[in-house]
C-alpha cells in the first residue's frame, strides 16, 4: 500500500487555482472598502461603523436568518422523506421528480412572484402579510432543486436497501429508521442541501422585494445603490456573517453525527 | 410518505407556474393567441436564447470540470480536514454570491480599473491591449463560475464520499495509473451524480439575473434580462410576452430533462 | 402661529442660513428613511371606513382637516422613491417631523412597472402603496387600467397642460434634463457635449444610468444623443447608432452607474438625470464630481404623481399631494437639483432662494430644453428594444 499521509501535488495545485479566484476579487472589495469617503483614498474604518451602527442591518439581518432556519427545516421534513422512499420503493418516480425539481429554475422570479401573490391573495394575513409564512413558503420551492440534487446524490452514495432492512429487521419502525438510521448517513449530503439553502434566502432579492417584506438581501441592494464606499463594506460583512453561520451549521450538524451507527457503505 | 411533499409542490409550484405559463398564450386583449410565442423565434428574442444556452452550458461544463477536480482535492487522501470543511462552508456562501456586489468585486478587480488590470498595465502587459473586455459574454462567463463553482462542490461532494479509497487502492495496485483509474472506475461511478450536477449549474445559469445585468447593464442579451425588461422595467411593458419567455425556457430545460434521463439510465447501470 | 406654520418659517431660515452641510442632511435623511423603513408598522385605517369621505378637489378644502383625518390614519406607504433621487430622502423626512406621519418606502430602487403592480398585487393589503412616482408612459397606463384615484390638488391650475392629466388622474410633480457627470480626478478634460465623448482619450469610461431597455435614464440618454447626431424626438436612429460608435470604439461601458461605482472612480463619466449627477457632487466629495449638460443634446423629461385608486390611507396620500406640490415641497425638489413642475409659477411669483438657482446649471441651457411627446416616447423605446440588442449589445 502507497503510503498516503501527504498531500498529493495536484491536490495542491487546484486548491491554490480555486483560492486565487475566489479571493482576490474578495481582496479588491476589501480594499475599496477601506477608503474614505472625502479624501477617496486608504484608509478608515468609518465603512464598516456606519454598517454596523445601522439598525436596520441588524433587524433586517435578524428576519432573514430566521426565515432561513425555518426554510431548512420545512424543506428537509417535506423532502427528505420524500427522496428515500422513492430511493426505496419507487425508483421510477426519480426522475418525474428530478424534472419538478428545474420548474423553480424555469420561472424566474420576478415572474412567479406575481402569481404567488395573485394565487394567495385571500389567505389569512398570519400567513400572507408575515415573511415566516409567504416568504418561507415561496422559499422551499426555491431551495427545491438545490436540496434535491443534494440530497439525491446522498441518497446514491449510501445502500439505502441494506440499511433499512437491517434497522427493521432488528425492530425498528419507520419514523425510527428515518431518523436514527438513514439521516446520519446522508449527513453530508443534508448538510450540503442546508447551507445552499441559507445562502438562498440570506441572497434572495426579486421575491422579497416584490413582495413588500423587508429581508437582508433588500438592504444590500438597498445599500449598493444608495451609498458608496459602504457598500463593499457591507458585501464583506455579509460574506462573513453568511459563512459564520454555515460553520455553525456544520458543527451542529457533526455533535449530531457522532453517535451515528455506520452500517453499510460511507469509508 | 410523499404525499405531503406533492400536496406542496401543487399548490406553491404548480398552481402559481401553471398562471404564468397558461398567460403565455394570452393576448393583450382578452382571448388566446401563439403570436406571444412565434415571435421569440425571431430577433433578438432567439438570439437571448441562444446567448443564454451558450452561456450556461460553458460554464456548466467548465464549472462542473473544474468544481469535480477541486473538491475531489479537498476530499482525498492527504489533505487535511479543516481544507474540506473550509471549502464547503465557503462554497455554501459563494455559491449564492451574486448580483451587484459580484460585479463589484469583479470590476474592481477586472474592469479597465480593477487591481489586476492595473497591475497588468504597470507591469507592461495591459489586458485590455489585448483585446480582454469584463463587460462581455466571456466576462460573464467569468463572473458566473464563482457562484457555479462552489454549487458543483457542493453537490458532488456526497457522490465523492461513496468514491472508496479501497477503488483507489485496488486499482493502484492493478497497475493503473491515475488517468486510467479516472477514466475506468472513478467517472463512471460518478456519472450518474455528475450529469445531475451538470443539469443543476445549466440550470442555475440560465436563471441567473442581476449578476449579468450588474456588469452589463443589460448588454448582454440574456432571457431573464429581457423577461424583466418587458415585465417590469422602466421602458417596455410586454408582460405576456415575457411570460411566452418563460414558457420558452421551460421547453428549453424539458428537452435538457428529456437528453437526461436515458443518459442517467446507462450510467446508473454502472451502480449496483 | 399654527405649529406647522411656525416649522414653515423655520424651514426658510434653514435654507437661508445653509448652516448644514448637505452631505449631513443627507445621511439623516437616508438613515431616517432606512430606519422608518424598518421600524414602522402599517396602521389599518383602510378598513376603517373613514366617516367623512377623501375630497376630490384640494383647493377650497380645509387644510386642518385633511391634516386631523390623516393623523388619524397615522402612516403612509411610498414605493420607490430613492433617498438621494431629487432630495427624495429630506422631502419624507421633514413631512414625517411637520405632521407627525410615519412613511414606509418600499422597493427604494424599484421600477415604475414595478410600483403600478404593486397596486395590483397587493391590493386590499394594508402594505400597499399609497402613491407612486412613475415615468408618463406608466401614468398613462396606470390610468388605463384605473389603478388610480382622482384628486385635483389646491395648485393643479399652476402644473403645466403639457405634464398633467386633465382629468385628475396623474400630475408632473419635477423635470430633469439629461448631463453628463465626470470624476475629476480621472477625467482632466471636461466633456462638455456628446461630440466630446467620442474622443479616445474616454476610452473605457462612459457609462450610462442602466441599460435603455429597464432604465427610463438611459432612454433619455439615447434621445439625448439623438438630438445631438442630427437626430429628433421622433427620430432616435442616429442616438443608437451613437451608442453602438461608442461601444465599437470601447468608449462605452455597458456598466450601470450606481452610488458605488460613482464614489470609487469605476465610471468616471456617466450619462444621468441632471438632479442625480449634481446630487453626487455633494455626495461623494472623494470624487470630486462635475457636471455638465451637453449643449449639444437638451433632452428633458418629468415623472409623475399619482393616488392609488385602493389606498390603504387615502387621506394621508392627499396630504402628502398637498406637501409635494406646495411651495415647501416644490423647493425641496429644486434643492435636489430638480425642476420642480410648478417652476415657472415659482419664479414668477419670486419665491425661489438665489442660493438654488445658483446651484443649477446656467438656465440659458435648460431653456434649449426639448421634451417628448408620449407617442414619440414610445416609438423612441419600441426602436431601441428591437435596434440595440444587435446594435449595441454583444
Amino acid at each position: 500500500m502507497r503510503p498516503t499521509r501527504r498531500i498529493a501535488p495536484t491536490a495542491v495545485i487546484w486548491l491554490l487555482i480555486a483560492f486565487g479566484y475566489f479571493f482576490i476579487p474578495l481582496i479588491a472589495t476589501f480594499l475599496f472598502s477601506l477608503k474614505s469617503n472625502q479624501t477617496g483614498h486608504c484608509c478608515t474604518a468609518a465603512n464598516y461603523s456606519w454598517v454596523v451602527h445601522s439598525s436596520a442591518f441588524w433587524h433586517t439581518l435578524k428576519i432573514s436568518f430566521l426565515l432561513a432556519l425555518e426554510t431548512i427545516a420545512i424543506s428537509l421534513a417535506l423532502f427528505v422523506p420524500t427522496i428515500y422512499w422513492v430511493h426505496l420503493r419507487v425508483p421510477k418516480l426519480r426522475p418525474v421528480i428530478a424534472f419538478l425539481a428545474l420548474i423553480p429554475f424555469v420561472i424566474p422570479p420576478i415572474v412567479m412572484v406575481v402569481g404567488l401573490l395573485k394565487f394567495f391573495k385571500g389567505t389569512p394575513s398570519w400567513f400572507y402579510a408575515q415573511p415566516w409564512g409567504f416568504l418561507a413558503g415561496a422559499y422551499v420551492i426555491l431551495a427545491f432543486p438545490y436540496m434535491f440534487f443534494s440530497l439525491d446524490a446522498g441518497f446514491r452514495s449510501i445502500d439505502v436497501h441494506t440499511l433499512t432492512e437491517a434497522s427493521q429487521s432488528l425492530g425498528a419502525r419507520w419514523g425510527t429508521t428515518l431518523v436514527k438510521v438513514i439521516l446520519p448517513n446522508i449527513r453530508s449530503a443534508a448538510l450540503a442541501g442546508s447551507f445552499l439553502t441559507l445562502a438562498i434566502v440570506m441572497g434572495e432579492f426579486t421575491i422579497a422585494n416584490l413582495s413588500a417584506f423587508n429581508t437582508f438581501p433588500i438592504f444590500i441592494q438597498y445599500v449598493n445603490e444608495s451609498q458608496g464606499f459602504p457598500a463593499a463594506s457591507l458585501t464583506l460583512l455579509s460574506f462573513g456573517i453568511t459563512w459564520a453561520a454555515m460553520l455553525s451549521l456544520l458543527v451542529v450538524g457533526r455533535k449530531r453525527g457522532q453517535r451515528a451507527a455506520v452500517v453499510a457503505g460511507a469509508r | 410518505m410523499t404525499l405531503p411533499f406533492f400536496a406542496y409542490t401543487l399548490l406553491f409550484m404548480f398552481l402559481p407556474a401553471g398562471s404564468v405559463l397558461i398567460g403565455a398564450f394570452e393576448g393583450t386583449t382578452h382571448g388566446y393567441t401563439m403570436s406571444n410565442v412565434t415571435t421569440l423565434f425571431h430577433h433578438p428574442y432567439i438570439d437571448a436564447f441562444k446567448t443564454s444556452i451558450e452561456i450556461s452550458g460553458t460554464t456548466a461544463l467548465i464549472g462542473g470540470a473544474v468544481g469535480l477536480a477541486v473538491a475531489y482535492a479537498a476530499i482525498r487522501e492527504g489533505t487535511p480536514r479543516w481544507v474540506r470543511s473550509a471549502l464547503t462552508t465557503f462554497s455554501g456562501v459563494a455559491a449564492n454570491f451574486g448580483g451587484i456586489p459580484l460585479a463589484f468585486a469583479f470590476i474592481s478587480t477586472l474592469g479597465p480599473l480593477g487591481i489586476i488590470t492595473v497591475f497588468g498595465r504597470n507591469h507592461g502587459w495591459d489586458p485590455t491591449e489585448h483585446g480582454f473586455n469584463l463587460f462581455s459574454k466571456t466576462g460573464v462567463e467569468l463572473a458566473y463560475m464563482y457562484f457555479q463553482l462552489p454549487l458543483m462542490i457542493l453537490v458532488i461532494a456526497p457522490a465523492i464520499d461513496g468514491l472508496r479509497k479501497e477503488w483507489r487502492e485496488a486499482s493502484s495496485n492493478l497497475g493503473a495509473s491515475q488517468l486510467q483509474f479516472w477514466r475506468y472506475v472513478g467517472v463512471p461511478v460518478l456519472m450518474p451524480s455528475l450529469l445531475g450536477a451538470i443539469i443543476l449549474l445549466f440550470g442555475n445559469a440560465f436563471a441567473a439575473y442581476a449578476t449579468a445585468y450588474s456588469l452589463t447593464a443589460g448588454t448582454v442579451n440574456i432571457v431573464p434580462i429581457l423577461i424583466g425588461a418587458y415585465y417590469s422595467g422602466n421602458v417596455l411593458n410586454n408582460p405576456h410576452l415575457a411570460q411566452a419567455m418563460a414558457f420558452g425556457m421551460f421547453a428549453v430545460l424539458a428537452v435538457m430533462m428529456v437528453l437526461y434521463i436515458p443518459l442517467q439510465r446507462r450510467a446508473a447501470r454502472w451502480a449496483k | 402661529m399654527e405649529d406647522h406654520e411656525e416649522q414653515e418659517v423655520e424651514f426658510w431660515r434653514k435654507l437661508r442660513e445653509e448652516g448644514m452641510s448637505r452631505t449631513q442632511m443627507l445621511k439623516r435623511s437616508v438613515a431616517a428613511a432606512a430606519g422608518l423603513t424598518v421600524l414602522s408598522g402599517s396602521g389599518a385605517a383602510w378598513a376603517r371606513g373613514a366617516a367623512v369621505a377623501p375630497p376630490l378637489k384640494g383647493k377650497g378644502f380645509s387644510m386642518k382637516e385633511l391634516i386631523a383625518e390623516s393623523k388619524k390614519e397615522g402612516h403612509l406607504n411610498t414605493i420607490a422613491l430613492p433617498p438621494d433621487w431629487a432630495n427624495y430622502g429630506e422631502i419624507m423626512s421633514t413631512f414625517q417631523k411637520k405632521y407627525g406621519i410615519g412613511i414606509t418606502n418600499d422597493n427604494p430602487d424599484g421600477s415604475s412597472a414595478q410600483e403600478n403592480q404593486a397596486i395590483v398585487s397587493l391590493k386590499g393589503d394594508s402594505r400597499a402603496p399609497d402613491v407612486v412616482d412613475v415615468g408618463p408612459a406608466f401614468a398613462v397606463s396606470g390610468t388605463a387600467q384605473g389603478l388610480y384615484g382622482k384628486y385635483f390638488v389646491s395648485e393643479f391650475s399652476t402644473i403645466p397642460r403639457s405634464m398633467k392629466d386633465t382629468r385628475g388622474y396623474w400630475w408632473g410633480d419635477y423635470w430633469g434634463a439629461i448631463s453628463i457627470g465626470y470624476n475629476q480626478n480621472l477625467i482632466s478634460n471636461p466633456p462638455k457635449t456628446f461630440a466630446d465623448l467620442l474622443k479616445p482619450e474616454y476610452k473605457g469610461k462612459v457609462a450610462m444610468n442602466g441599460s435603455p431597455l429597464t432604465s427610463n435614464s438611459a432612454v433619455s440618454g439615447v434621445i439625448a444623443a439623438a438630438l445631438a447626431n442630427g437626430g429628433s424626438t421622433s427620430n432616435v436612429g442616429p442616438g443608437i447608432d451613437f451608442f453602438a460608435k461608442m461601444k465599437s470604439s470601447g468608449n462605452y461601458i455597458p456598466v450601470g452607474t450606481t452610488s458605488a461605482t460613482v464614489a470609487s472612480g469605476q465610471t468616471p463619466i456617466s450619462i444621468d438625470w441632471d438632479y442625480n449627477n449634481l446630487a453626487y457632487i455633494a455626495e461623494f466629495p472623494a470624487a470630486r464630481w462635475a457636471v455638465n449638460i451637453p449643449a449639444d443634446g437638451v433632452y428633458g423629461g418629468y415623472y409623475a404623481q399619482a393616488i392609488n385608486a385602493t389606498a390603504p390611507h387615502p387621506w394621508s396620500s392627499r396630504l402628502w399631494e398637498e406637501f409635494l406640490y406646495s411651495d415647501q415641497g416644490q423647493l425641496l425638489f429644486l434643492k435636489g437639483f430638480a425642476h420642480p413642475a410648478r417652476f415657472n409659477d415659482l419664479a414668477k411669483r419670486n419665491v425661489i432662494p438665489k442660493a438654488l438657482l445658483t446651484a443649477l446649471p446656467a438656465a440659458s441651457i435648460y431653456a434649449k430644453v426639448k421634451f417628448a411627446s408620449l407617442g414619440q416616447q414610445t416609438a423612441a423605446k419600441a426602436l431601441i428594444a428591437t435596434q440595440w440588442p444587435s446594435k449595441v449589445g454583444s
